[in-house]
């Protein structure tokens, strides 16, 4: 079965977002969206993948990510989003 | 736009009736859509010069008339032979309209173009220079947000491709504000060797021809409607109206391509640029006297369902033709696969002098290859524009403000400020080359490694100056970028001239086009520099309120310096030194910044251009330089020569005590003294022991040659023979104001 | 001894023929420019890897480099002690293959900066430090724009002294100012454990020619110096 997987990597706390904080300080704060608190900014990845099942494609997904390090795992985190049949 | 149509498809074509019923009489048929759409492209103002090419005519045969001129204008790019066994070409070109609309894309494309080109004479692009010109930054986000994407779209490309920018010019007015100019210009250097042996053209029947690099998608597609469907799955505003770069693919075009050409086997070479594929193979067979037949199945594509309209039309970007020897072609394969660069054999060339591209079994083109490339010209009506006299006839206000208080306002204005901003973002010494880097002299300088020679290049004009005399502004825009390099110890060799200019059905604005190729003409023939290029845009001009851009004839001046220690540095090396100013000073404050920037005048007598003064100018500052005779030279532009003295003062902190009562005139007013911009002055610092010597020298070649100071150790301008009071600047205060412009405008 | 360096070439490096340059026309030693896929460690001594932006810096800058084969036969090397030097997108590759600690991140300014800068010698026992004094101070450029060092193991990397390079203002004081990309701690090279592999940001061989440095010093030519002396000793 093929499955859509939508996966987004974030910087670590630790490591700073300063595209994030840019958008929000420089653009949002002053053009009258002070109601915004954070942004946080990521590459998103959408990875059509053939799978048995759900489980199935998140586990491989997970696994490519991890060994392959398509995130950097000293700077980064890797969230699955959604996964839906494609 | 007139529409043409054929079998239910539309397409609006830049061709009058009498053209489309030229081209039906001459083929003896109605052209496929696909041809239509050929003819549109080649007969547009930015690939046939339709307008420009009677007035161009008057540039002297570069060629001809100088014998280090190995390729002139009308060839992908100008080169010269400049010894050593080494050749240089270079080029410059526009790429306004695009970034007017996505400035980062805009200005990126625009510097893969013009390497391209480089690419196609045989020879390594080694380094890019970028005149730019935009509406004030002040209080105008449009124009920050064009200056902040262009400036970023330029600097991520050239970085990516590991092509140093080595130099450029910013000029901000009005006139440019909803049509920001983007012009971009690159050298690239080879031996002699590399150069006669790069390909040129499709001349031998039987070779094949090559696609290689990126993909063909619908990019640049536009006004068409095709009767079987709707133009494609995505609608006109879903697609980017602008093309995308893709450096990465592009360095490794390069690569390739130098390596494919170092086999022997390439014989024609071509990037793909206007009109794609179609065009690029109706050049490459018509320069050649061949034909060719084209398998339009064979060309890899990005987008399904594409038909023959759009592939052999696609504007995609980084895509090269080759013309290469049978025996050859799996050596050439091979470099293609090393670099892992998509390519296709998609024909051959042969003796037909026809080129046929095939869909399958449908024959879609069948043009004879030289068709495309007689497209008429149009004559054009000039006008002297009736607004001229009276802006000529302004007159300088009395002055309100106290002349320390102009200074620093002047220091700080935006044509004047550290454009550091800009060039900190550019990897300017990636290639080992660069030995001035930006910022530290008028032109760039790189070193040819394995030589004693060095590269001086600089790019730019007035527009200001050519807005009020054309003629004599673009001779003055050639004074100031050959007195650049002249400044760093460089000879010039060679121009190439990007024109900008409005609407060429106005027959004002055509005036201001003719007026600035006379200008220039005129003044290569005098000083003797072959123009080996050029570049003509034209339609730069707001649609709604029908102002044109201030007349840009944009100058690039490569030279050469001998030997290390014949390069001169800017600023200021020693204590105790004379300052002196070569060149008379007239009052000749018409599109100063002076008026523009304290009194917002556009008005004014321009600065005057004479050939033979200058010429003499030159020709003594050289002479000073073969005596070792100048310790460091600046030459004077924007803001007069007070300003040239101040930047001199910058970067070694070095101070200097004025005093003018050697350059007063009874007419000339201490404003126009020290703002006029009267053009090719310069500011030499020298030896007090030297001053007899040179004067001597002045006075053998009959130019006015004054000190007006000598340097000192307190970081002070003290200004003293004026007719107003004297007055002290304080230099850190100055660079203070000339380092935060742009920053506070940008980064806050 | 025939001494023999390899400068790899990945698709888009940039400054792999600055370097060649550099070691073979001012050091005078045979360095070979080696296409990645044709790489092959027992042929050199000691192997560069150059700036540029390997693989067009796509999904992270180094990331896709870090998998090619040049990387399995540099391993080889960095476990049996020969010389490894990652310069710029080359120091980034090796983070990225975990030859070095630590990660680079995007310019604090969210600007590509080019400009000459001052490091501090931190430590001077590794294979490209031996010809510099520690707390000397050296003249060089960066050019990047992703090069803030960033490490969760800050606290072991100097305990361990793998920081090799510090940027410093002219005097040698590590402060902010000097600091032009947000780089944790200052940090502008780290080393291995072993000290035989170094990756730093800025250009040595962009600072090896008085001619084409602004104060006419030759700084970065000591670090490919050192180098071969490494070289030369190891095999006495």
């Amino acid at each position: 079965m093929l499955w859509e997987v939508e996966v987004v990597l974030e910087n670590k706390k630790a490591a700073r977002d300063p595209v994030g904080e840019t958008i929000k300080r420089d653009l949002l704060a002053k053009k009258g969206y002070d109601m915004v608190s954070n942004v946080r900014s990521g590459q998103y990845l959408r990875i059509n993948i053939e799978a048995k099942n759900e489980a199935n494609a998140k586990d491989i997904v997970e696994k490519m990510c991890n060994e392959l390090r398509i995130f950097n795992p000293v700077t980064q985190t890797l969230t699955i989003l959604n996964v839906k049949i494609s | 736009m007139p529409k043409v149509d054929t079998d239910g498809d539309e397409l609006e074509v830049n061709l009058t009736n009498n053209e489309i019923e030229q081209i039906k009489d001459e083929l003896k048929r109605d052209p496929s859509i696909t041809e239509w759409g050929m003819f549109d492209v080649m007969h547009s103002e930015h690939c046939s010069y339709k307008s420009s090419r009677p007035k161009l005519k008057l540039f002297e045969d570069a060629e001809k008339n100088y014998d280090y001129v190995l390729a002139g204008p009308g060839q992908d790019a100008g080169v010269i032979d400049i010894g050593d066994n080494y050749a240089l070409a270079f080029r410059i070109e526009s790429h306004n309209h695009p970034s007017a609309i996505e400035p980062y894309h805009g200005a990126a494309t625009g510097i893969g173009g013009i390497i391209r080109d480089i690419l196609c004479m045989g020879v390594r692009p080694i380094a890019l220079l970028d005149p730019l010109r935009f509406g004030p930054l002040k209080d105008n986000p449009h124009s920050q947000w064009l200056f902040k994407y262009v400036v970023k779209g330029i600097a991520d490309y050239g970085n990516c491709t590991g092509i140093p920018t080595i130099g450029g010019e910013v000029e901000f007015d009005k006139s440019f504000e909803s049509n920001c100019l983007v012009n971009v210009a690159c050298i690239g250097l080879g031996t002699i060797e590399d150069f006669k042996h790069a390909p040129s053209r499709a001349n031998n029947p039987g070779d094949y021809i090559i696609l290689m690099g990126g993909s063909t998608g619908r990019d640049g597609i536009h006004g068409v409607t095709f009767a079987s469907r709707t133009l494609t799955e995505m609608s006109e505003a879903d697609r980017p109206a602008v093309q995308i770069g893709d450096p990465f693919t592009k360095k490794l075009i390069i690569e390739a391509t130098l390596e494919a050409i170092k086999t022997g086997y390439v014989r024609g070479l071509k990037d793909l640029g206007g009109g794609g594929l179609s065009c690029a193979l109706s050049e490459l067979t018509g320069d050649g006297g061949t034909g060719a037949r084209v398998d339009m199945g064979k060309i890899f594509i990005r987008e399904p369902g594409m038909n023959s309209f759009e592939v052999m039309l696609s504007e995609s970007q980084e895509r090269m033709a080759f013309i290469v020897q049978p025996e050859g072609l799996e050596e050439v394969l091979n470099v293609f696969r090393k670099y892992e660069m998509a390519h296709a054999v998609i024909g051959r060339t042969d003796d037909t002098q026809v080129l046929k591209v095939y869909d399958g079994d449908n024959l879609v083109v069948n043009l004879p290859a030289t068709a495309l490339s007689d497209a008429p010209t149009i004559p054009r009506k000039e006008k002297r524009p009736d607004y001229l006299d009276d802006l000529i006839a302004q007159k300088t206000p009395e002055q309100s403000k106290k002349l320390d208080d102009i200074i620093y306002e002047l220091i700080a204005s935006e044509n004047i400020c550290s454009k550091e901003w800009i060039y900190r973002q550019y990897d300017h010494e990636v290639g080992v080359r660069s030995v001035l880097k930006c910022g530290e002299g008028d032109s760039g300088v790189l070193r040819i490694i394995g030589t004693n020679k060095y590269i001086s290049s600089s790019v730019g004009t007035n527009s200001k100056h050519c807005f009020l005399d054309p003629y004599n502004g673009s001779k003055g825009g050639m004074v100031e970028i050959c007195g650049n390099v002249i400044a760093n110890g460089a000879r010039p060799k060679a121009m190439v001239n990007c024109c900008n200019f409005g609407n060429p059905e106005i027959p004002e604005s055509f005036w201001y086009f003719a007026e600035s190729v006379k200008g220039i003409a005129d003044f290569c023939r005098e000083l003797k520099i072959p123009i080996v290029g050029g570049n003509v845009s034209f339609y730069n001009e707001d649609e709604a309120t029908k102002t044109a851009i201030k007349p840009a004839p944009v100058i690039m001046i490569v030279g050469i310096i001998e030997g290390e220690k014949n390069i001169v540095p800017l600023p200021f090396k020693d204590v105790g030194s004379d300052i002196l100013l070569i060149g008379k000073t007239k009052a000749e404050l018409g599109g100063s910044e002076y008026h523009s920037v304290i009194y917002h005048l556009e008005g004014g007598i321009p600065p005057l251009v004479n050939e033979k003064e200058i010429k003499l100018i030159w020709d003594f500052i050289f002479e000073l330089y073969e005596n070792n005779l100048v310790k460091s030279n600046h030459d004077i532009n924007k803001g007069g020569f007070i300003i040239a003295i101040a930047e001199m003062c910058f970067k070694n902190n070095i101070g200097v005590n004025l005093d003018l009562n050697t350059i007063q005139e009874e007419n000339l007013r201490d404003d126009e003294l020290l703002f006029s911009e009267s053009v090719g002055r310069f500011i030499v610092e020298s030896s007090k022991s030297d001053y007899d010597k040179i004067m001597d020298l002045g006075r053998k070649y009959k130019i006015s040659v004054k000190k007006i100071g000598i340097t000192t150790k307190e970081p002070e301008i003290h200004i003293n023979g004026l007719k107003t009071s004297n007055f002290t600047l304080n230099l850190k205060k100055m660079k203070r104001l000339y380092d935060s412009t742009i920053p506070n405008l940008m980064d806050k | 001894m025939s001494i023999k360096i390899a400068v790899i070439e990945f698709p888009a490096s940039n400054c792999d023929l600055d370097a060649l340059h550099v070691l073979n026309n001012v050091l005078n030693i045979e360095a070979s420019l080696v296409w990645h896929n044709h790489f092959k460690e027992k042929d050199y001594d000691g192997v560069v890897l150059p700036g540029g932006f390997a693989f067009g810096d796509y999904l992270r800058a180094g990331i896709i480099a870090a998998h090619s084969p040049a990387i399995d036969e540099a391993r080889i090397m960095l476990k049996d002690g020969r010389p490894i030097l990652g310069i710029c997108n080359g120091f980034q590759i090796l983070t990225e293959a975990q030859f070095l600690p630590g990660a680079l991140l995007r310019n604090e300014s969210l600007k590509f900066v080019c400009k000459w800068v001052n490091l501090k010698v931190e430590n001077n026992k590794t294979a490209f430090t031996n010809r510099l004094n520690v707390a000397d101070v050296i003249d060089i450029p960066i050019a990047h724009g992703e090069g803030r060092y960033f490490t969760d193991q800050l606290k072991e990397l100097i305990d361990n002294d793998q920081i090799v390079f510090r940027y410093t203002d002219e005097k040698g004081f590590i402060t902010n100012d000097s600091n032009p990309n947000g780089s944790m701690d200052n940090i502008a090279g780290v080393c291995n454990l072993e000290g035989n592999c170094l990756g730093l940001m800025p250009h040595p061989e962009r600072a090896s020619e008085a001619i084409i440095s602004p104060k006419g010093s030759t700084h970065g030519k000591l670090i490919f110096d050192s180098m071969i002396d490494f070289i030369k000793r190891r095999s006495k």
